[in-house]
């Protein structure tokens, strides 16, 4: 009895295997920063996308957002803004980012941000999140410790003083299980 | 020399070519040989994918990588199984087995599928890709408007110098100097001539289609018709006042609102200047409640974020 108990469990081990899930980002609120002596400049978009696959207890994920989605208020600097970031010749951001299933259900989650902008690709190692569970919806906050540098931006300047170099971006996303 | 010994060392020579030349085909028969192309699964040509080629015997690796048309080849293989793995950004790696066999070219193709696309968001190709056109005249936008900005300053400086010099130009004869209101007047040419430059780098640089106006810039707008109206009335009263000082008489009629006309046309070109400058800090709160009045509330969607493209796909 106990053997055909054990052969059983043995047989019925890949039900117990982490089952593949799919994810889609349900909102987004991407906020960049901008410091200039005179200015404080907040460009916000809601419009990023994103889909992620986890399989065999990995996951992978994209998130894509234009750039000429970011509003600050002021379409002057918007303009000008992706005229400096190469906004129409490069339109879209993308992120895409790798998490073990495991991590998924943690409060504090790191990984490496690899990111197409502007022309070039960048990665940014060991970003720290904080994640909210509610059901099946994850919210995912922190922060991009982007530089202007990193993807070889001319800084904009006004009154020939140029901006300061991190231009750090506010993450706050809410992610679904389908 | 004897003619025997000639065709003899002949002979001699040809069958001594004939084994060198034997050698070099007995090793390249020794030898096997792998090639293939790696494509997406639209048929796309993959550039610069890493191809791993592992003998499965001595657990060597040979690695190479596909050129632009997405061909990789590699010969002077040993004969035996091979796995040979593909893979590149942006696509699932895959593998497969093959045998080499002696002085043969193995064909083997992969087809990578996509990890992730853009295509899967809802993306398409039109929207991802960028267009240098568009990308050029916003170029020539910012450069336009950088001039603007600096003649614009610049500008400011013989304002100033001709608000100052006025002060010392008008009143009775007998007080002021000639010498004084000739200053005043070639500061205030100087100033014009600036000004209208500056206003050509601003009124000709190139449009964006499809972008509204909003924010501070309205503002700095709507002032140019305070300050750009100003700057040809103002010139022409002060010619019409220096004309009348120079016959010797007390301005009068229309000439006599040169000055305050002036003043107001000086207030503006400097409000217009302070909107665009000072968004936070300090002595802003009056151009503030000036600027909220222009300000458009934000509101962002996705369909006009994605140029109308519907709402992303997958969404149950």
């Amino acid at each position: 009895m106990k053997r055909i108990a054990a052969v059983l469990l043995f047989l019925a081990l890949p039900m117990f295997a982490r089952a593949d899930t799919q994810w889609i980002l349900k909102s987004s609120t991407l906020t960049y920063h901008v410091t200039h002596p005179l200015h404080e400049v907040e460009g916000v978009s809601h419009a990023a996308r994103g889909e992620g696959k986890c399989h065999a207890g990995e996951c992978d994920f994209l998130v894509a957002v234009t750039v000429k989605s970011f509003n600050s208020g002021d379409s002057n600097r918007d303009l000008h803004m992706l005229q400096v970031t190469k906004g129409a010749e490069f339109p879209i951001i993308t992120v895409r980012f790798h998490l073990p299933q495991s991590a998924l259900s943690e409060k504090t989650i790191h990984c490496d941000l690899r990111i197409h902008f502007a022309g070039q690709v960048v990665t940014y190692k060991q970003v720290g999140f904080q994640q909210t569970i509610q059901g099946n919806e994850h919210q995912i906050t922190g922060t991009i410790p982007a530089t202007v540098s990193d993807f070889k931006i001319n800084p904009p300047k006004l009154l020939m003083v140029p901006i300061h170099n991190q231009i750090p971006v506010d993450v706050d996303m809410t992610w679904q299980e389908e | 020399m004897n003619p025997d010994r000639r065709i003899a060392s002949f002979w001699l020579s040809a069958v001594c070519f004939l084994v060198f030349l034997t050698s070099f085909t007995a090793h390249a028969q020794a030898t096997a040989g792998v090639s293939g192309k790696v494509t997406g699964p639209s048929g796309k040509a993959i550039a610069s994918a890493q191809v791993a080629i592992k003998n499965l015997a001595t657990l060597e690796s040979t690695n190479t990588r596909t050129d632009s048309a997405g061909v990789y080849s590699e010969s002077n293989l040993m004969p035996g199984d091979y796995q040979i793995t593909v893979s590149a950004e942006g696509f699932d790696s895959e593998s497969a087995s093959v045998s080499l066999v002696a002085g043969a070219a193995q064909a083997k193709n992969f087809t990578l599928t996509p990890t992730l696309t853009l295509a899967q968001l809802g993306i398409s190709p039109q929207q991802a890709e960028g267009s240098p056109q568009e990308q050029a005249r916003l170029n020539k936008r910012s450069h336009m408007l950088q001039i603007h900005q600096r003649l614009g300053l610049i500008t400011t400086i013989p304002l100033i110098a001709t608000v100052v010099t006025g002060a010392f130009s008008g009143g009775k004869p007998a007080v002021t100097s000639s010498t004084t209101r000739d200053l005043h007047a070639a500061l205030g040419a100087t100033t014009a001539g600036l000004y209208f430059a500056t206003a050509y780098y601003a009124i000709f640089a190139p449009k964006i289609p499809g972008t509204k106006a909003e924010g501070p810039i309205r503002f700095h707008k709507a002032l140019a018709w305070i300050h750009g109206p100003g700057m040809i009335l103002t010139p022409i009263l002060g010619a019409m006042a220096f004309s009348q000082r120079a016959s010797g008489e007390r301005v009068h009629g229309i000439a006599k609102l040169h000055g305050q006309v002036a003043i107001i046309t000086a207030a503006a070109y400097g409000l217009a200047i302070l909107s665009v400058t000072l968004h936070s800090g300090p002595g802003s709160h009056a151009a503030h409640a000036f600027l909220n009045l222009f300000r458009h509330k934000r509101s962002i969607s996705v369909h006009a974020a994605f140029d109308g493209v519907p709402a992303q796909t997958g969404v149950r």
